[in-house]
This record gives C-alpha cells, structure tokens and sequence, in this order.
C-alpha cells in the first residue's frame, strides 16, 4: 500500500515557541508522539499540505531539494524564530506538477533560494520530524480558490504520482479547527476555546473523525466551515481524504486543545 | 517635540509585478518590462517625495496581517532577500530599510492610548512583507528615507467591514497624533489595490501585456467611479460608497490602509492628483496623491482627545 500512515496537525507555531505553556505543551507533545508513529510507519515521503502556505495563481509545489533559513512568524514574532533545513523530494514533486497538469490543474513548482517555507510546515516538520534527507517531503501549496473538491483532488494526485514511483508516503494536513482567536493578549496559561459553540463544533466533528464516519463528515463539515469559522474551510482535511482515496475506517485522537482560543489537534488516521 | 506635519498621502498599491518589470538591480529575476503604464505613474509619485523631502514614510500593508492587534516594525534596521511566497518567480528582492523606530513606538503609544491592541514587532531576524516593500520601492527605489511599517489587523475581514474601517480609522488618528508631537515630515503611503478580482492562472511570459485586462467589466467600472470622485475631491462620498466597492469589487482597500491614511490626513475634501491606472492579473490599480503641503493642510491641530 502506498499510503503508510495519516496525520491532521495544527499550524500554529506555538506549540513549538512556548512549550512552557500547559496547553501549548500538549500539543507539542502529541505532535513528537504522532512523528514517532510516522516515523514507525517507515514511510519513503510525507506529503505535506499546509494551509499557511497560499497561493493564488497556479498549483504551487516546492521542488527544491533543500529548503533552509530562518523564519520569524508574522504574528508571534515576539517568541522567537523557526529555524528550518527541510530536503524535499524532487523527482515526486515533479511528478505531482505533471499529475495536475494532466488533470487539468495549472501547475509549477518552485525552486528558490531564501524561499519562505510557511510557519506551519516548519513547525510540524520539526515537531515530528520529518523533511530530513531520510525523510523528505513533498510540499503543496493552499491555493485560495481551490474548493474542498478540487484540494481533495490534489492529495489524490500527489498519493497516485508516489504509487507510481512505487514509494511508500506519510500524508500531513496542517491547519487549524474552529480558527476565531483572542484578540487581545491573554494569559497563555488560561488559554481555552474561545466560545462553546466552536468546542462543541470541535469536538462533534472529532468524533465523526474517529468514527471514520466519512459521508457524515462531508455532510457536516460544509455548516462547520461556516459556524465555527474553520481554518481555510478544513480544506487540510480533504488533502488528507484525497490522499486516502476517499475512505480510512477510524482515527486516535492524540490531542485536542486550545491555540489562543481557536482549536488546535493531532489526528492519526487508521487506514 | 510639536508641529509635524502630514505633508501627502498616496494610493500606491503594491503588486510585484511592478517591480518585475521595472528590473531594478535588487531584483534577481529579469523581466522584459510590462505594465508600463502604471510603472510611469510611480514616477510622479517619486517626483513629488523628491520635492517634499520627507523625514518619514509609513506604510500600512495588506501583507503583513496580524490577529493580535496593530502591529509596527520595531528594529533600528531590517534587511535581507525577500521572496514573494506567491509571486516567487517574478519577486526576490534584496531590501535594507531603516525604521524610524521612536516614531513606530510613538504610534504604537497614542494607538493603545486610543483604546487598539497594538505592539511594536522588535525581532531582527522579521522578513517584510512584500506589500510594503513593492510600494516603497515604486515611491523612493533609493531607499534613503526611514520608514514606519504597519500591519494590516484582520478586524475588517474577522469583525465585519464597517467595525474593522472602524479600528482603521482610529489608527489614523493615532497616526496624525504622533506625527504632530514627533516634528516629524512624513508622507503617508496606503498600499492598496482597488478592485481585486483576478486571473487564477499565470501566463508563459507574466510580462505578457496582451494578456492583461481587467478580470471583470463591473469591476473596472467600479474602479473608474471611484477614481473620477476621487480626482473632483469628493471624498466624502467616496468614503460613502466603500463598503458597496469593497463588496461588489472584491477590493482590496478592505484591509485598512486607504481608511487609515485619509483618517491620519483628517479627510480631506481635497481633488487626488490622479498619476495612472493599470490592471495586474485583473486587479485595479491607481496611483493617486493627496497633496497636503501644497493645498496647504499640512500643518496638524492637537487632537481633541489630546
């Protein structure tokens, strides 16, 4: 089977700049719990989709085989910087730019010195430990106007051009759940979802996550997106989902918390 | 320290393309020109800081987006390569800026006093967003004259239009304040696109102008409405219609930095000199200049407030 292991991630990079933080913390040790169970799954490649990273002309793909420097988050610039050495994939990459190109999907890759690897991509990659020369990664870009559909096409293009070149990948959705956050600095330690209704959002659509309930989660996620204000429209989701073909029968929960009071979890898919 | 004065303010939206097909050395990637038009606009706009002689240009971009609060560059100096996470074929830019850091704290102050979150953004190592960098090389490409970077809050597109315009619009008054109590000379610069719709697909050549029009017909007629009320100085009636242009036209100015800089100037029934129009990808795109100093409205009265 190609698709060796699944994972939903948040991209805040708080988990990973104040792990002091209790409920920060959890996340980011979840996330190193769900790199070590990525890791056993001895994948080839994770293909990773984040939805910090936009785009708005073309499907975008890092086709670079190392991606280094030094990020300073664009929010939480005050808590210090994401050093990041990430080797890519290039030949699967290409292949993925081939593959949408062949679905109809304009397509390029992008292969740039001093190019800005986005905040969620860093942080998950360093958190789990992946886009290292053993592990590297192959890296899609959130087009804006992509729909759900169309997002989910792409992970199954990328999951069909790694079958084709016989590898054995990892697939990461990093984004968010319910995404309203404070907006006005709180006292980190009493971080918490920030209105009920998007916790019980949260956690209803988590427990349709766990199910494997897939139809009713296509059903549900459309009024979610909207009500609780979903990070890019869950679209990180379906990269996950398009990967999987559409279908994988439970998932563990490994953590559920706050990130200054929109929801934040890792999920690893059973497939 | 009293009397400083808003000497202009401009419309100078911030596509890279602009800077593309200008090739000024900074940039790496190489163009054969395009979007000429437009690009000559600018030169007006250079014209008239090189006249004025500003001490200080601040810039409010839609680039740099924050949750928390405003937020303002807060390091003596920034540099380094900045490669548009969009635009990377067209944009990678080496930049060096000096930040006219006790006029950044000074806004960020009468900001908080005024009741926003604000926060002065003090780490080295920040990359600028290339909003602000494309309209500060359009307006100055020598980059001689310290800055004040503002972050574009998300309130307009978190809250709704009307609250959102609502924090840019004390955000200008924080601004003219600390202007007035600083001396200083500034120029105010909104970088800002009007209609935003545009092509989901790049041409072979981006440079390509037999492929560059505007992305709707009803967009490019809202454009038109809005700068011919703007030329005759009407601005109160342009302030009237923003909230129908942002949402029929998609527009850009949505994310603050035109509320902002016609708050800080103090609304100013005043005619903006128009420099040109140009289409990026569809978008609409004028460079516009409200020239204070020469109408003669430069000089600031305390806030009341104050």
């Amino acid at each position: 089977m190609t698709i060796v292991s699944a994972f939903l991630v948040p991209g805040s990079p708080l988990p990973q700049l104040r792990g002091d933080v209790p409920p920060w913390r959890r996340l980011a040790s979840a996330m190193r719990e769900a790199g070590q169970v990525l890791a056993g799954s001895k994948p080839d490649v994770v293909l990773v989709y984040s939805t910090q990273w936009m785009a708005v002309l073309d499907q975008l793909w890092i086709n670079r085989a190392k991606s280094t420097g030094l990020h300073v988050d664009e929010n939480w610039h005050e808590f210090g910087d994401l050093p990041f050495d990430i080797s890519s994939d290039v030949e699967l990459a290409e292949a993925c730019v081939q593959g949408c190109r062949q679905g109809g999907v304009h397509a390029k890759g992008v292969d740039y010195d001093g190019f800005p690897i986005d905040t969620g991509t860093i942080t998950a990659a360093t958190l789990m430990g992946f886009g290292t020369p053993d592990l590297p990664v192959v890296i899609a870009a959130n087009n804006l106007y992509h729909s759900p559909r169309q997002t989910e096409a792409l992970g199954r293009i990328a999951s069909r051009a790694a079958d084709a070149a016989g590898k054995k990948v990892a697939v990461v959705g990093i984004g968010g759940l319910s995404y309203s956050m404070f907006r006005e600095p709180i006292d980190p330690s009493a971080d918490h979802i920030i209105s009920e209704g998007d916790d019980r959002w949260n956690r209803r659509i988590l427990q349709l996550i766990e199910a494997g309930a897939v139809d009713e989660l296509r059903s549900a996620i459309p009024q979610y997106a909207s009500e609780a204000r979903v990070d890019m429209g869950f679209k990180h989701f379906f990269w996950i989902l398009g990967a999987l073909d559409g279908r994988f029968s439970s998932a563990r929960i490994h953590e559920y918390s706050p990130l200054y009071g929109s929801g934040g979890t890792i999920v690893e898919f059973v497939i | 320290m009293s009397g400083g004065r808003i000497l202009s303010g401009m419309l100078a939206p911030h596509p890279p393309h602009l800077v593309y097909g200008e090739n000024p050395a900074q940039n790496e990637p190489r163009s054969e020109g395009g979007w000429e038009v437009l690009r000559w606009a600018y030169d007006h706009a250079r014209e008239s800081i090189e006249r004025l002689k500003p001490d200080v240009l601040l810039v409010h971009s839609p680039h740099w987006i924050t949750q928390v609060g405003h937020h303002f560059l807060g390091v003596p100096e920034l540099s380094g390569r900045s490669v548009d996470p969009i635009f990377s074929n067209i944009f990678r830019y080496d930049f060096s800026l000096k930040v006219d850091v006790e006029l950044a704290e000074a806004c960020c102050e009468e900001g908080r006093a005024l009741g926003l979150v604000t926060k002065m953004m003090r780490n080295p190592a920040f990359r600028v967003d290339y909003g602000t960098i494309v309209t500060l090389h359009m307006v100055r490409p020598q980059w001689d004259i310290p800055v004040v970077g503002i972050s574009a809050n998300n309130s307009p597109y978190y809250l709704n239009t009307g609250e959102g315009l609502g924090e840019m619009d004390i955000l200008g008054k924080a601004t003219r304040e600390a202007i007035r109590k600083s001396g200083r000379r500034a120029v105010l610069l909104a970088s800002n696109t009007l209609s935003h719709r545009h092509f989901h697909e790049e041409p072979a050549l981006p440079e390509d102008m037999s492929k560059e029009h505007p992305e709707r017909y009803d967009s490019y007629k809202w454009d038109m409405r809005l700068i011919d009320l703007m030329r005759k100085g009407k601005m109160r009636e342009t302030f009237s219609l923003l909230p129908q242009f942002i949402d029929e036209a998609f527009a850009e100015v949505k994310s603050g930095a035109f509320t902002w800089m016609h708050s800080a100037m103090g609304y100013p029934e005043l005619a903006g000199k128009f420099y040109g129009y140009g289409t990026v990808i569809g978008t609409g795109n004028a460079v516009m200049e409200w020239n204070l100093e020469e109408a003669g409205l430069a000089a600031l009265e305390p806030a009341l407030h104050a």
